[in-house]
């Protein structure tokens, strides 16, 4: 929770990793890509404040204690969302899978939740896989990594024939949020790996789903928005959007922000820390804190308290069913407030 | 033939999801001509994972540019640090295309992506300069001036749409006109479209800068 100007936010941080990146964990012979993967997201961390970056040391590997104090201690975060993301090709024990998130979990179980993943590439035994995994860590949420290397693959997308299984499988066991992490490579490769019409095309065929579309589908951002506006069920994770524009480039983060509460609006919009590339602490705040610049903005719909709530954890908890105590609610939803106003209406 | 003519061919190598110049966003690490007339160009990236398909067509334009430069004798341009370098770099030596570089891993060559990312550098473009024009529906491409309106020419002309100066000045990325009744919806999709580009040439500012302690150039 975190208190400003007499007003309480309830965060639930709904991107955030727990990995092993340390040269111990590098597959031989793929020591290249695993330097290079953790170096490109150590790159990242520099776009946040000086006093927040770490040593690439310690970015490769950091302590469950570290974990807990920036992330609930320091970082006001009350519920998150631990994303796994395997990549095992490069890294022998994965980079962050859920097994490892869940013992992480395990020392602050009612502040954290274990979300899963798939690899459509990975057929039969990999939904097989996710039926396990839903059983041992209680599944709402996958997130799918489509740049991930697999045998020989260099990606996919959601719309792939071989994917649809994973999707009726996630319907079956009561998965219903889908985040969508692209990157930089699908098959084949001559083809933009971030387009995001494979989103559109998912989202469409399974209402019963939620696809949240993490870092707002940069670099691809009015793709995404205009998908956004044409599905009910389409979500901003605003992973990397606040971490990395928010301190380095506030004007393009304030041009960014007016187009996705134009397009997706508040209501859809979800906070994400992505730590450990950037500490939550930094963001909560300077979220809270935020305005546009100056009046050159004026095109775009303000931001206020309500808005910030929502986006800071109102949104997400709804998705995942977690309860928000009372005093952190918005006024109008309010178990008594409600009644109260049906009474009026009715 | 000297090096700033070099530089100059370069300059006219655009990062294509950027829609900038490859020397303006300082995607060019060194660039050396011997006296042999023999010129090498090294190149980088923000990251070691940028897209291997914009990372191949950048560095086969700047092998393509430099070899189009009148003096100029063996040309070797060599993208450094990449996740695919060893696959771009084999190819773009031997002047092959993108499938030479990922045999099997491809469909096609590299000319669809190149099209769809020239409208959308189009669009935004247009994006631009919309705001300041009075009557976009009456407005002709003659009737604007200024970089965003020479970079529209030379993307239409690039795109086989009309660049001459009676065509009108707002289009489609396919190169129909914008009709009246959809030119402010078109006008607030430019605008996005603008601001994508624009923000994604910022992060890849921010990250080049922390990667290689380039100094801060206004975006």
């Amino acid at each position: 929770m975190y208190r400003k100007d007499g007003k309480d936010y309830f965060i639930f941080d709904s991107h955030l990793h727990f990995w092993d990146a340390s040269p111990a964990n590098w597959v031989k012979g793929q020591e290249e890509y695993a330097k290079g993967w953790i170096e490109c997201f150590h790159a990242y961390q520099g776009l946040g404040p000086a006093e927040t970056h770490w040593s690439i040391e310690k970015f490769m590997k950091y302590s469950a204690e570290d974990f807990e104090k920036d992330v609930f201690e320091d970082g006001h975060v009350d519920v998150c969302i631990f994303q796994p993301t395997y990549l095992k090709e490069w890294y022998a024990d994965g980079f962050n899978t859920s097994e490892q998130d869940a013992v992480m979990a395990a020392r602050n179980p009612e502040k954290s939740i274990v979300n899963g993943r798939f690899d459509p590439r990975d057929g039969d035994p990999g939904l097989h896989q996710l039926e396990e995994d839903h059983a041992k860590f209680g599944l709402k949420g996958v997130k799918l990594y489509t740049a991930e290397w697999n045998s020989g693959s260099r990606g996919y997308k959601l719309s792939d024939d071989f994917a649809q299984p994973y999707f009726e499988k996630c319907i079956e066991l009561g998965i219903k949020n889908i985040h969508v992490h692209k990157g930089p490579t699908i098959w084949p490769l001559d083809k933009d790996a971030f387009d995001v019409s494979d989103v559109d095309k998912v989202a469409t065929r399974y209402q019963e789903l939620n696809f949240i579309v993490e870092h707002v589908g940069l670099p691809r951002i009015e793709d995404f928005c205009f998908m956004a506006t044409q599905e009910r069920n389409v979500y901003a994770g605003l992973a990397v959007v606040i971490g990395g524009l928010m301190h380095a480039r506030p004007r393009f983060f304030a041009k960014v922000m007016g187009e996705l509460l134009f397009w997706v609006g508040e209501d859809k919009m979800l906070f994400g820390a992505d730590y450990a590339i950037w500490e939550p602490k930094w963001q909560v705040e300077g979220l809270v804190d935020w305005d546009y610049p100056d009046d050159t903005f004026s095109d775009y719909p303000r931001l206020g308290v309500d808005g910030k709530k929502k986006i800071l954890g109102l949104n997400a908890a709804k998705l995942y069913d977690v309860e928000v105590p009372a005093e952190l609610r918005l006024a109008g939803e309010e178990p008594a407030a409600r009644e109260a106003a049906q009474l009026v209406e009715s | 033939m000297t090096k700033d003519d070099v530089l100059a061919a370069l300059g006219t190598v655009y990062d294509p999801e950027l829609d900038e110049p490859i020397t303006a966003l300082r995607f060019v690490a060194s660039c050396e001509v011997a006296a042999s007339g023999a010129v090498d160009v090294r190149l980088r990236l923000p990251t070691p994972q940028c897209a291997p398909n914009f990372a191949f067509l950048m560095a086969a334009d700047a092998r393509d540019a430099v070899r189009s430069v009148p003096g100029v004798g063996a040309v070797s341009v060599v993208l450094e640090d990449h996740y695919t370098g060893a696959e771009i770099n084999a190819a773009v030596a031997s002047g092959g295309g993108f499938g030479d570089a990922f045999p099997g891993e491809v469909e096609g060559e590299l000319d669809a992506l190149r099209t769809l990312f020239r409208r959308k550098a189009l669009v935004a473009r247009q994006g631009r300069l919309m705001a300041a024009v009075q009557d976009p529906a009456a407005a002709r491409l003659g009737d604007l001036a200024g970089p965003d309106a020479g970079r529209c020419r030379e993307l239409r002309r690039e795109l086989g749409i009309d660049a001459s100066d009676d065509a009108p000045a707002f289009v489609r990325g396919d190169g129909t006109p914008v009709p009246v009744s959809e030119l402010p919806r078109f006008a607030r999709m430019a605008s996005l479209t603008a601001t994508s580009l624009e923000t994604n040439g910022g992060v890849c500012r921010s990250l080049l800068q922390v990667r290689y302690g380039t100094e801060e150039v206004a975006a």
